[in-house]
């Protein structure tokens, strides 16, 4: 049975209940996945607390998009402010909502934070013709 | 061709045509009309019979609206009279035009009035690059519009054009064939509908903002009410009133709104080419415009903290709690071809936010705001000692981690030369420059506060004034140059002092990091001659080696700077000092009529007797914008002490009476009054 990713990536937010940066906020959103056969989650954010659903209830924002395009985001791989601008995800109704969802996506693998530091003499050696 | 341009604009949507109305953008040309960072027209071309038209005169009526009265014919000779056109254009989302054609003869005309339209659908970073475009064009003519589309995979981009007169429309834009009674008039409105395309909430905002024009002449009533509802100012020295004026006209054109926040509004960096979030630019915007505008800063406290970074992304320079830099929605952003979405590369944009809070908070008391930002200001105090000490001594530093697309200097002076030992030499990365090292010490000081105060956490307040004043102490020791008397502009990666004399010296007094037995020697240098040109205070002084009075960052003077410093000169006492930077940058925003550019140029007053205006594409600026505001604040003595406005003015001589009615605060209204009595002509005819 290969991984299911998306929901993975759900029973992880439901099972961390509170999350940090939804701290105080309120929304609730629901992502409607795939083409042919869409499957629902329901996600409901009460001040900072997290409730996950697969029901088709309404929603402050609907989010859809494809399968392998939701994979791509829960694991970091889809950054959700491009899936938005390039019409690869449509949402529908809140974009606040949306906004403060995003927050709880992973960065892209490989993000390390760190790099090598970088010398006066090679910074000079850049700007010598 | 006309060669003068015009420039009309709402949000972030803005159209640049030439002075007849006319867009013909080509590369080295940026015209067009442009939306959510995207041109979605980049010809629009009128004629009459087939001859262009040429301009009479062109009313730019509102920052938003412009009319252009235009004649048929090349417009040498006027022979050609018997016929005037009128176009009347207002920027919403797209823009709409009133197209009114006059006959001025005894007999009936027959024309044919066209407009060719096109799109380039270029990113506002392709205008003046002139990149090959990766996806496909059409143009699709129905019987009552013309739709252009620019698609590229699922990305897609539209213009819609239509008329409320009959027309024929075709791939290349749109005809009429009219006849026009004797001494009669024919009329028609185009509108042209800029749509991302994609998201239905996107598409329903658009749909909004086309509802928008019936209620247009709303706009002015609101620039109208937004100019009532600022505090009232009275004086003796008449340019002041037009500064004034010019200051809050130019800061609600400056008004933008995010998509998530459709009615509210931050000051946007610039216009029109930074018509966007950048964090910086909108916090101390919002900053200096605070004492007379409260909403600015709430909105932009809000939008921020939004997009607050959450977690680690190498090409957006992303970190947890880190404050965004900039913001964009074109497609190069979309495509990950620039890291815009948002780019996190600022290291001050994060303890300037809680700054902000702080100061907001003293002057409204708005402690539900407070209060509801708790953690994102939490985070943004974690981010500068968890992320931002990349040197490992406790210092913030900065490094960028998208080495294609990053910005090198993460500080306001971002060009790649400001940051520079006192030889000219350059330093190695990570750089910690020394106003961050104060507006961190800031940040921990007033988030101490607001955690005493507001919060409740009192633990939080103690570590946070603990940390304070340790900062406090190695960075006077850290950064202090014995022999110059001022501080480091940076240390480098090797924690060597980074040894030029920049106006950076003059943000550590705003901070309040300044050692008092200091603060003596940096308010001379400031004033001194190697930083002060009798106009303001250099950003690099004269004599270290890569000065140059038209240096960007290298010792032209920028006033919004100037401002900053000028209000850290009076927290540290320094009354008359500040009066004439005051001084300086009111004369030279006299000189620009109310509307100081971006940056001048660094040479001594008494050589060029004008301020030298830095040449660049954007005007107003939105910092440029707030520098006189602030300056009234520091000149008046303005600071909140729990209820109450302190009023203790120290102004130029030549002001004489001065006033601020009504100024809003949690005081309610408040009217505050000083009258001139600095000598400040010897500092300036320098």
């Amino acid at each position: 049975m290969p991984q299911d990713l998306i929901a993975e990536f759900f029973a992880g937010l439901a099972e961390q209940g509170q999350i940090p940066t939804f701290a105080g906020q309120s929304a609730t959103l629901r992502f409607d996945i795939g083409d042919g056969e869409v499957e629902h989650w329901h996600v409901s954010v009460d001040k900072g607390t997290v409730a996950v659903s697969r029901q088709h209830k309404s929603a402050d924002a609907v989010v859809r998009m494809n399968r392998p395009e939701s994979e791509a985001m829960v694991t970091g791989r889809l950054n959700a402010q491009t899936a938005l601008l390039r019409g690869t995800l449509a949402v529908d109704g809140s974009m606040a909502a949306l906004m403060m969802f995003q927050r709880c996506l992973p960065g892209p693998p490989g993000s390390t934070g760190r790099v090598a530091p970088i010398s006066s003499a090679t910074v000079m050696s850049w700007r010598r013709p | 061709m006309n060669t003068e341009l015009v420039q009309i604009l709402e949000g972030n949507t803005f159209v640049v045509s030439d002075s007849g109305g006319d867009i013909e953008a080509s590369p080295t040309d940026p015209t067009g009309l442009f939306s959510f960072d995207t041109r979605y027209l980049s010809h629009w071309v009128l004629t009459v019979n087939g001859q262009r038209l040429s301009p009479l005169s062109t009313d730019d009526l509102h920052y938003y609206q412009a009319r252009f009265f235009l004649v048929p014919g090349s417009g040498t000779v006027y022979v050609d009279s018997q016929l005037s056109v009128i176009r009347l254009r207002e920027v919403a989302n797209g823009f709409h035009e009133e197209l009114r054609v006059l006959n001025h003869q005894n007999e009936p005309v027959r024309l044919e009035i066209r407009i060719d339209a096109a799109s380039d659908f270029a990113d506002l970073f392709e205008v003046k690059d002139a990149l090959a475009k990766k996806g496909e064009y059409s143009a699709e003519p129905a019987p009552s519009c013309l739709v252009l589309r620019y698609r590229r995979e699922t990305y897609t981009r539209e213009t819609s054009i239509s008329a409320t007169a009959p027309a024929v429309f075709d791939e290349k834009g749109l005809a009429f064939q009219v006849t026009v009674p004797p001494h009669g008039e024919w009329k028609t409105e185009l509108h042209v509908v800029a749509s991302m395309g994609i998201a239905e909430g996107l598409r329903r905002g658009a749909a909004r903002s086309r509802a928008q024009y019936r209620v247009h002449r709303d706009m002015a009533r609101g620039l109208e009410k937004w100019l009532q509802r600022a505090p009232r100012l009275e004086c003796d020295w008449e340019p002041l009133a037009a500064i004034y004026h010019r200051c809050l006209t130019d800061l609600a054109a400056l008004r933008f709104s995010t998509l998530t926040m459709p009615n509210r509004a931050l000051p946007a960096a610039g216009l029109p080419w930074f018509m966007t979030i950048f964090g910086r630019d909108s916090i101390l915007t919002s900053l200096q415009a605070l004492p007379f505008n409260s909403e600015l800063a709430a909105t932009t406290l809000l939008a921020l903290a939004e997009r607050q970074g959450t977690r680690i992304d190498d090409f957006r320079e992303e970190d947890p709690g880190r404050i965004l830099h900039e913001l964009r929605y074109g497609e190069l952003t979309a495509f990950e071809e620039r890291p815009h979405s948002p780019y996190y590369g600022s290291a001050d944009a994060t303890p300037l936010w809680v700054v902000l809070l702080d100061e907001y908070e003293r002057w409204t008391g708005d402690v539900k705001l407070v209060r509801h930002l708790e953690h994102a200001a939490c985070a943004a105090l974690d981010w500068i000692d968890k992320y931002a000490n990349l040197q490992g001594n406790g210092y913030i530093a900065y490094q960028r981690r998208n080495p294609q697309t990053g910005l090198e200097n993460q500080c306001w002076k971002d060009s790649w030369d400001s940051i520079a030992y006192r030889n000219g030499d350059l330093p190695g990365f990570p750089r910690a420059t020394c106003e961050l090292q104060g507006y961190a010490y800031d940040a921990k000081v007033r988030g101490a506060r607001l955690a005493r105060n507001v919060w409740h956490d009192l633990a939080l307040a103690d570590r946070l004034e603990r940390e304070a004043a340790d900062l406090k102490r190695r960075f006077n020791r850290d950064f202090w140059i014995e022999d110059g008397q001022y501080y480091a502009v940076a240390l480098d990666a090797d924690g060597r002092r980074v040894d030029s004399l920049t106006s950076n010296i003059g943000h550590l007094l705003w901070s309040g990091i300044v050692d008092k037995a200091k603060a003596r020697a940096v308010a001379r240098h400031l004033l001194g001659p190697r930083l002060f040109s009798g106009w303001g205070v250099r950003t690099m002084a004269e004599g270290d080696a890569r000065y140059n009075p038209i240096g960007y960052h290298v010792g032209a003077v920028w006033p919004f700077d100037n401002s900053f410093i000028a209000w850290g000169l009076r927290r540290y006492g320094f009354r008359e000092e500040a009066a004439s930077i005051a001084a300086g940058i009111l004369q030279a925003a006299d000189i620009f009529a109310g509307r100081l550019p971006e940056a001048f140029g660094g040479y001594p007053r008494s050589v060029t007797r004008y301020p030298v205006e830095y040449p660049t594409a954007c005007s107003p600026q939105a910092w440029s914008t707030g520098a006189p505001l602030l300056l009234l604040r520091v000149m008046l003595g303005l600071d909140p002490h729990h209820e109450h406005l302190i009023v203790d003015p120290a102004m130029p001589k030549w002001i004489g009476h001065l006033a601020l009615l009504d100024l809003p605060g949690r005081w309610k209204r408040i009217d505050a009054y000083g009258r001139g009595r600095v000598d400040t002509d010897r500092a300036t005819s320098r």
